[in-house]
């Protein structure tokens, strides 16, 4: 019952630090909220019921972005949620743009800024076509990184980009990476044999802000074995590998193997209930499920897959090859 | 001085009044048929009695023959000359009419060859000294008459004439009849400065000319020639009948100048438009029958003649159409017959009523167009202040323009807006619509509303508070499609309630330039009561871009069974397309939502269906999930669906504000709570840690205070002798 941590703290930080706090304030609030209601079936009701839909991961539903983010449970809880509603749309093997993501985004949580969209959107794509269409898969694994991860991620870009102009955030001194192309992202014709920071002080710095960083941040041995391997990398290389490591995905527990992302047979036959509830569908449901199809864009604009091509490599090289390009079939 | 007795009014014929040259005034006197198809084809002059009349002047008494006595005119002459018993003849001037006797005159073959000579007794000369019958005498050429300068009246009918000659010697000739000859042209007149009645009927004219010198003409008659236009006659002010009737007349003007003219014939030509008539000041009679008129626009100069009081115009185009008499009355108010009927009072307040109403469509159609031009107007302004709103162009021009109109646009607008939408508040008098009208085209107003058959038009958001007004049950029922254009779509979802109850049959709904940008912004159409159809426009509505948008609204909306979405039939296919993308997001809102959110989330209006389905739920966590699934279904909407609803932007940042207050105070109270309990768990601890050696030293206390039982008991024994 007692950790060894709850033995290190006093009472009040521990429990500031576990969330506890956040969800007691939570819940008083929807209290507050809903006193009518819940007045008439009872508060130690209502007290359940919260804790309980906590723990199931469904309290972040429709919620305001400021509570959705507050804590990682809830972070993992709104990717999970997300993904669980919106499985069908890649499932049915459409490709969409960053403001269709965005939308769904938002039927979720009203208030979701387009500014972490945008950003999750950038991994997948190229900076200049950020109006270019994305896989359900690229987009959500991206975006997992990004939303889960997104106060280590500001400070990642802020070391690289120390790194970069030559200044080493933890006082090394970098003896690389002064050749003063600050680009973030070179296109191809441009990508130098320098491009990038140096895989292994990149990681140094990682390692020092994971040990400080009071926000969640990736498993450090699973950064060290992204690091590892390469040389150099570049930020957006960084993200992408970070987003298309499974491990990582494990760790995050919000989703599921990227092979098993279309998988929800819970789901699938909740919907298959839903269909034959249609008035007058009940014949044709299980007639045509493949043959609908969304109408095609009329201009054809597809994303283009993922990294500069050298990069690709590289990391696939890296992370067991699990990783494959966009356009995976969903079956 | 003529006067006409025992002229009764029913009487057609008509008296004409010839001025003398003389200190007298009138010596002559001529009558027109007026209408050939009333009145028999001839007059006769009945000779009066010469013994009463020798020297007190002529006295006429001309009598229609098939008449009864009432119908003799009797005019008197005063002549200086000794008068005689002339036989003045007037005929139909449209038709031959039957013979009559001719004089006695001996027509005597002149040693010239071509001219005969005239000669007449002298006896005869002072019987009739002034005029001069030689009818029916198959006469080819005019014969030279001599020593008869005082010949007054001149009567050439029905000979084979081709040439009006030698007569230009009776320089006092008043009166030359020249009916059914043969002549071409006219001449030989040019002398005969005294003629007042000169009657070329039935003859081979081709133009009207030469009659430069007949100042003191009164009576022309030309009917039955070959004259193709009206001209030279502007010098003929004295004038008062002309008889064009039968030519090849193919319009009327050239009319000025003849300012005494009372009476004009133009039956039987081929007339279509009438011109000048409102330059005879002295016009009463015109007659225009058996013409090729046809609109009364081709005659409507005829409405601004104050003097014209009998017209015709049977046998035209025009007198056929269904509103030719109320036209004519209307526009003619002198007017007393009509087609020789007179006209009734009764049928003139007819033609006034018919008339005003036609006044009444012209103007609500000229008052349609302009409210037309109004509308393009406003739109494109509506338009521009969109384009500012959306691209915040924060123009410094532009802003002063926004600010100018928002003030003055008040009134024009709720004018606009009630004369063009509906029709259950009309304002006030015409006139006073149509000059608001015409202000409100140069105001810039901010919104439009309009009510065009079953479809009602918003521009611009002002347009939103017309649903606050009284819409006639009609109108409202009436209105079945509803457009909105130029609007926020969050202003447009705050009005959806009063959209529902104001026009409950509105099935249709069109957004344009509504900046529709979201998916979750078409749950908010899902409170309306029906909705059929769906159109929304790609222009000023992102959302369209989409592919999913058109599921989206299937899946929420599917309460409504649309029928169209942007003019697409909805197939079976779409609704099961929309199931499979969204149904799973329905299901996981009703139910993983926690029920304390769901009831929050649904409106008041459903609160309590879900009232009984908590308490059951509350009491009988087992059995929760069949009797859930039932309530569900009783719920009109898909009650899965209603979690999935749409808080406009200001209201969820209202919402955000209020929320983070509450937070601010729950932060409060669970930290005093939180930390008062980590208190009194310290001092718990503290007390758990410090027991067990307290509970040690009691006990060795007790067991060292009862080691000497003897003492002990004693010790007791005196407790209780103290206490009492």
């Amino acid at each position: 019952m007692l950790s060894p941590e709850r033995l290190a703290l006093p009472d009040y930080e521990y429990l500031a630090q576990r969330h506890v706090l956040t969800y007691m304030e939570d819940a008083v609030c929807q209290l507050l909220e809903n006193k009518e209601d819940i007045s008439q079936y009872g508060i130690a009701r209502f007290f359940t019921e919260y804790f309980n839909s906590v723990c199931q991961g469904t309290h972040i539903l429709f919620r305001e972005f400021s509570f959705i983010q507050a804590t990682p449970h809830n972070r993992a809880s709104f990717l999970r949620a997300f993904w669980r509603c919106f499985r069908t749309v890649g499932k049915n093997g459409d490709l969409l743009t960053m403001r269709e993501y965005h939308c769904l985004l938002q039927l979720l949580c009203p208030d979701f800024p387009l500014e972490l969209t945008q950003k999750a959107a950038r991994i997948v794509l190229m900076d200049d076509a950020m109006d270019c269409l994305m896989s359900f898969s690229d987009f959500l694994f991206a975006f997992q990184i990004q939303f889960y991860y997104s106060e280590f991620l500001e400070s990642v870009a802020a070391i690289y980009q120390d790194l970069l102009s030559g200044k080493n955030p933890n006082t090394v001194i970098v003896p690389t990476s002064s050749s003063g192309q600050h680009r973030q992202r070179p296109t191809l014709g441009e990508a130098s044999v320098l491009e990038g920071v140096e895989a292994s002080l990149f990681y140094q710095c990682l390692e020092n802000l994971c040990d400080r960083h009071k926000y969640s941040c990736p498993p450090p041995a699973l950064v060290k074995e992204v690091l590892s391997n390469v040389q150099r990398l570049t930020f957006y290389g960084f993200l992408v590998a970070l987003s298309k490591h499974h491990g990582i995905n494990q760790a995050l527990g919000a989703l599921p193997d990227k092979g098993d992302l279309m998988h929800d047979p819970a789901m699938d036959e909740a919907l298959e209930r839903l269909l034959v509830q249609i008035p007058g569908l009940v014949n044709s449901v299980t007639a045509s499920p493949e043959a609908s199809c969304l109408p095609s864009r009329t201009p054809p604009r597809v994303g283009s897959p993922w990294r500069p091509l050298h990069h690709a490599r590289k990391l696939d090289a890296e992370s067991d090859g699990s990783t494959e390009e966009t356009d995976e079939s969903e079956t | 001085m003529v006067t006409p007795s025992g002229c009764s009014g029913d009487d057609p014929v008509r008296s004409l009044t010839l001025r003398g040259s003389g200190a007298s005034e009138a010596d002559a006197a001529g009558l027109l048929g007026r209408s050939p198809a009333m009145i028999p084809g001839k007059y006769r002059s009945v000779s009066g009695r010469a013994a009463s009349n020798v020297n007190c002047g002529l006295h006429l008494v001309i009598q229609t023959s098939s008449l009864p006595e009432k119908n003799k005119v009797e005019f008197k002459l005063n002549k200086e000359t000794p008068s005689f018993p002339g036989r003045l003849l007037q005929h139909d001037l449209e038709r031959n009419y039957s013979s009559r006797q001719g004089d006695h005159i001996n027509l005597v073959s002149s040693s010239m060859p071509s001219f005969p000579i005239l000669q007449r007794s002298s006896e005869e000369k002072i019987l009739y000294s002034d005029r001069l019958t030689l009818e029916r005498q198959k006469l080819t050429v005019c014969p030279v008459i001599d020593g008869e300068e005082h010949l007054r009246l001149l009567n050439f009918q029905h000979n084979f004439i081709t040439r009006i000659q030698n007569i230009s010697n009776l320089q006092r000739l008043i009166f030359l009849d020249l009916y059914d000859n043969q002549i071409e042209e006219i001449s030989g007149l040019s002398t005969l400065r005294s003629l007042r009645v000169l009657l070329l009927g039935k003859n081979r004219i081709k133009k009207i000319s030469n009659l430069e010198n007949l100042k003191n003409l009164d009576v022309l008659d030309l009917h039955g020639n070959q004259i193709t236009k009206i001209e030279n006659v502007s010098h003929l002010c004295d004038l008062r009948v002309l008889n064009l009737a039968r030519n090849l007349l193919s319009h009327v003007d050239n009319l000025n100048g003849l300012d005494s003219l009372t009476e004009l014939n133009l039956r039987h030509n081929q007339i279509t438009f009438v011109r000048d008539v409102d330059n005879l000041p002295c016009l009463q009679r015109l007659f225009l029958s058996f013409n090729n008129i046809s609109t009364f626009e081709s005659v409507c100069c005829l409405a601004d003649s104050t003097s014209l009081s009998d017209i015709t115009f049977d046998g035209n185009p025009i007198a056929q159409e269904s509103w030719y008499k109320h036209t004519v009355l209307q526009n003619m108010m002198q007017l007393r017959q009509l087609d020789m009927k007179r006209v009734t009072e009764e049928e003139r307040r007819m033609a006034s009523v018919v008339a005003k109403k036609e006044e009444e469509k012209k103007r609500e159609s000229q008052k349609q167009s302009l409210l037309k031009e109004k509308k393009r107007l406003t739109i494109n302004n509506v338009a521009r202040r969109w384009d500012l709103q959306q691209h915040r162009i924060s123009n410094i021009a532009a802003d002063q323009d926004g600010r100018d109109s928002d003030s003055p646009s008040q009134d024009p607008c709720q004018n606009a807006g009630s004369t063009v939408s509906a029709f259950q508040e009309e304002t006030g008098s015409l006139d006073s619509g149509l000059t608001s009208a015409l202000q409100g085209l140069s105001v810039t107003d901010t919104h439009l509303v309009e009510v065009d058959g079953d479809t009602l038009s918003l521009y611009g958001s002002g347009a939103l508070e017309c649903l606050d007004r009284n819409w006639s049950v009609q109108t409202a029922g009436m209105v079945t499609t509803v457009s909105f254009t130029f609007i926020e779509f969050d202003e447009i979802v705050q009005v959806l309630p009063k959209l529902k109850l104001k026009f409950p049959n509105s099935l249709h709904l069109k957004f344009k330039e509504t900046n529709l940008v979201m998916l979750q912004q078409f749950n908010a159409l899902a409170q309306l009561r029906r909705v059929d159809q769906l159109t929304v426009d790609p222009q000023g509505n992102p959302v369209v871009n989409f592919i999913l948008w058109k599921y989206y609204v299937l899946f929420r909306l599917s309460h409504f069974s649309m029928q169209k979405i942007n003019g697409t039939e909805v197939t079976q296919n779409d609704m099961i397309m929309a199931e499979r993308l969204f149904g799973i997001l329905a299901h996981v809102a009703s139910s993983e939502l926690p029920p304390y959110r769901l009831i929050s989330v649904l409106g008041d209006a459903r609160k309590k269906q879900f009232q009984c389905l908590l308490e059951t739920k509350g009491r009988k966590p087992g059995i929760v999930s069949e009797e859930n699934d039932n309530s569900k279904r009783l719920a009109g909407e898909n009650t899965n669906r209603a979690a999935l609803h749409y808080t406009t932007r200001d209201l969820y940042h209202e919402k955000l504000e209020e929320i983070k207050e509450k937070k601010k105070f729950c932060k409060m109270y669970i930290e005093d709570l939180v930390k008062e309990a980590t208190e009194i768990n310290m001092k718990n601890e503290a007390l758990q840690k410090l027991w067990p050696q307290m509970f040690i030293e009691l006990v060795r206390d007790a067991v060292i205070e009862v080691r000497n039982k003897n003492s002990y008991m004693k010790l007791c024994l005196q407790h209780i002798t103290d206490q009492k």
